[in-house]
């Protein structure tokens, strides 16, 4: 959940809520991308009886932008329907669900899909949350079978999986604590605290994920292998309360209320002041935003939270010099000739987008490194996203200091940047991906993670 | 929405929350109205009318509509009583009236 309740209005809006996108060439289908975008964030497994679901009145999107200006060249676009089958019983359920079409299930929703304003799909159905042994007692094939062909060498999935991102939230928002160094940290006058071990926060949660994979021939241009991608959700202007019907009426337009292209940008990049209307534009419109990147308050904050952990990064901030390090990744994709045999760069436009180089094989899972391409494997973040990249670790030491030397070779990072981590790993997820579409792991049971 | 390849306009676009919060802060006549099914108000049909005569004059600004727009509710949004800004809302359309008139006898069926 690296953008989950990252901007104040939209942490009131849970179904609208983006909370990461994931970007990478299938590793079991190299001629293909899987693109996913979650939504609905922490959700507990154990929260029904109405359990949780897509918005009806919500308009998701999974955009990607092959010419490198930042706006959408073709347009996923997902639209949900929810039909209750027995409105006089207060139950999702009422017998197990052992297939989708099961007369069991009360609360059922269904789903289209258009690319770029033209349907290719309808009448797709989500499978049910995971509720437990007696309602759900084959919930792998049952949701098995709502990844729904749609033709052309596409797939869809729309519905609830296990949280595979990984953050120490309770102690990151805790004035920027960082268990494992926490014994450096400056505690403000109050009791030094001991470095101890990372808490997943987001383990035993659940997400909604919209997932697709599509042909890769399908979204680039000839020539042009690297893809910018994004996601948005999209609300009417008007919603008004009918308290006749006991329900919400729409009205207007949709307009933008969510995005998500890079983790953790919105999140702990952008102002407070700016993240509502950040979250309301397209990645065309980033440049006004710009200096959060290259000017970021977490470089400036991490000398002052550790003091005399980060020096030469103090000396940097202090300098002025824009962090043209950071746009790069972020903003731009990296140009060829900084990282020798790579590049992700899209053009001179400054977006925020997840930027995939389409003609990176995927790396074989006992050789990728969760560091990406920090960590040498170039098939990993900040060349897309995988399931299992640490991008708080990555996001963490490039603010440090660590891809400085990209633009200044004379920079030295300190020695801490480069170990800079809040003590995760993909083991601190219980559960394990998939090895095949839609990849995010089968959800947490309610019965079993009644948290 | 997503932003394509066309030109977007965001300053047509605040959130759907300050929409809300500007119906209830636009001066003294900020509102909204919805009328559902046929059975409009008094004040929203007179505002569809209006909006239509308006466009014709050639003062209206952000016109956008979609062909079931008449089927569904209408909200009409008094942006500024003053100056006679409004919005109306209907099915994934919406049109932007200056009315004075309109905006008016809005705020006298409220009074």
């Amino acid at each position: 959940m690296s953008s989950h309740r990252e901007a104040p209005e939209i942490s009131k809006d849970p179904v609208a809520d983006s909370t990461d996108v994931y970007a990478f060439v299938s590793p079991d289908k190299p001629n293909t991308v899987t693109l996913i975008a979650n939504y609905i964030p922490l959700q507990s497994p154990a929260g029904g009886p109405n359990f949780y679901e897509f918005g009806d009145d919500v308009l998701y999107g999974i955009h990607i932008d092959n010419n490198g200006d930042g706006r959408a060249d073709i347009s996923y676009e997902f639209r949900f329907r929810t039909t209750v089958r027995d409105p006089d019983t207060f139950l999702y359920n009422v017998g197990p669900i052992e297939s989708l079409s099961s007369p069991n299930w009360n609360r059922v929703q269904t789903y289209s899909v258009s690319v770029n304003g033209r349907s290719v799909g309808s009448g797709l159905t989500c499978p049910p949350c995971n509720i437990g042994p007696l309602s759900t007692p084959d919930y792998g094939s049952l949701a098995a079978a709502a990844v729904h062909n749609l033709g052309g060498g596409i797939s869809v999935f729309a519905g609830q999986r296990a949280e595979a991102f990984y953050v120490d939230l309770g102690a990151i928002f805790d004035l920027g604590d960082l268990r494992p160094f926490e014994d450096l940290h400056a505690t403000f006058g109050l009791p030094k605290l001991p470095k101890a071990a990372g808490v997943n926060a987001t383990n035993h949660v659940n997400v909604h994920a919209i997932a697709i994979q599509v042909p890769i021939s399908a979204v680039t241009r000839s020539g042009h292998p690297t893809i910018g991608i994004w996601t948005t959700a999209s609300r009417q202007r008007v919603t008004l309360w009918d308290a006749d019907r006991g329900e919400n009426v729409n009205s207007g337009p949709f307009r933008q209320v969510s995005r998500l292209g890079n983790p953790l940008i919105n999140e702990v990049v952008i102002a407070m002041g700016d993240k509502d209307r950040w979250n309301s534009l397209p990645p065309a419109d980033d440049k006004q935003f710009a200096h959060y990147v290259t000017q970021p308050g977490l470089a400036a904050l991490l000398p002052v939270l550790y003091p005399g952990v980060f020096p030469n990064l103090d000396a940097l901030v202090k300098s002025g010099k824009p962090r043209a390090d950071l746009e790069a990744i972020l903003m731009t994709g990296i140009p060829a000739g900084l990282i020798k045999g790579f590049t992700n760069f899209t053009g001179s436009v400054i977006a925020d987008m997840l930027r995939l180089n389409t003609s990176i094989a995927p790396t074989a899972p006992g050789k990728q490194s969760i560091f990406g391409l920090l960590g040498g494997d170039p098939a990993g973040f900040p060349n897309g996203r995988r399931i299992a990249d640490d991008v708080v670790a990555i996001e963490l030491r490039a603010i440090a200091g660590v891809t400085y030397p990209l633009i200044d070779p004379k920079f030295k990072p300190d020695a801490a940047a480069g170990l800079l981590t809040d003590g995760l790993t993909p083991a601190s997820v219980s559960a394990s991906p998939l090895g095949q579409f839609p990849y995010l792991g089968v959800p947490y049971s309610g019965y079993n993670e009644p948290s | 929405m997503p932003s394509h390849d066309t030109p977007s306009s965001p300053a047509e676009g605040p959130s759907r929350r300050s929409i809300i919060r500007g119906a209830a802060t636009a001066g003294a006549a900020g509102l909204a109205v919805t009328a559902l099914g046929g059975a409009l108000s008094p004040a929203a049909s007179a505002s569809t009318r209006a909006a239509g005569s308006t466009r014709a004059a050639g003062a209206a600004a952000g016109t956008s509509h979609d062909q079931n727009a008449a089927d569904g509710p209408i909200v009409v949004h008094v942006r500024n009583a003053k100056s006679g800004d409004i919005e109306v809302f209907s099915g994934t359309g919406q049109t932007r009236v200056r009315d004075a008139d309109l905006a008016a006898r809005i705020v006298r069926a409220i009074a």
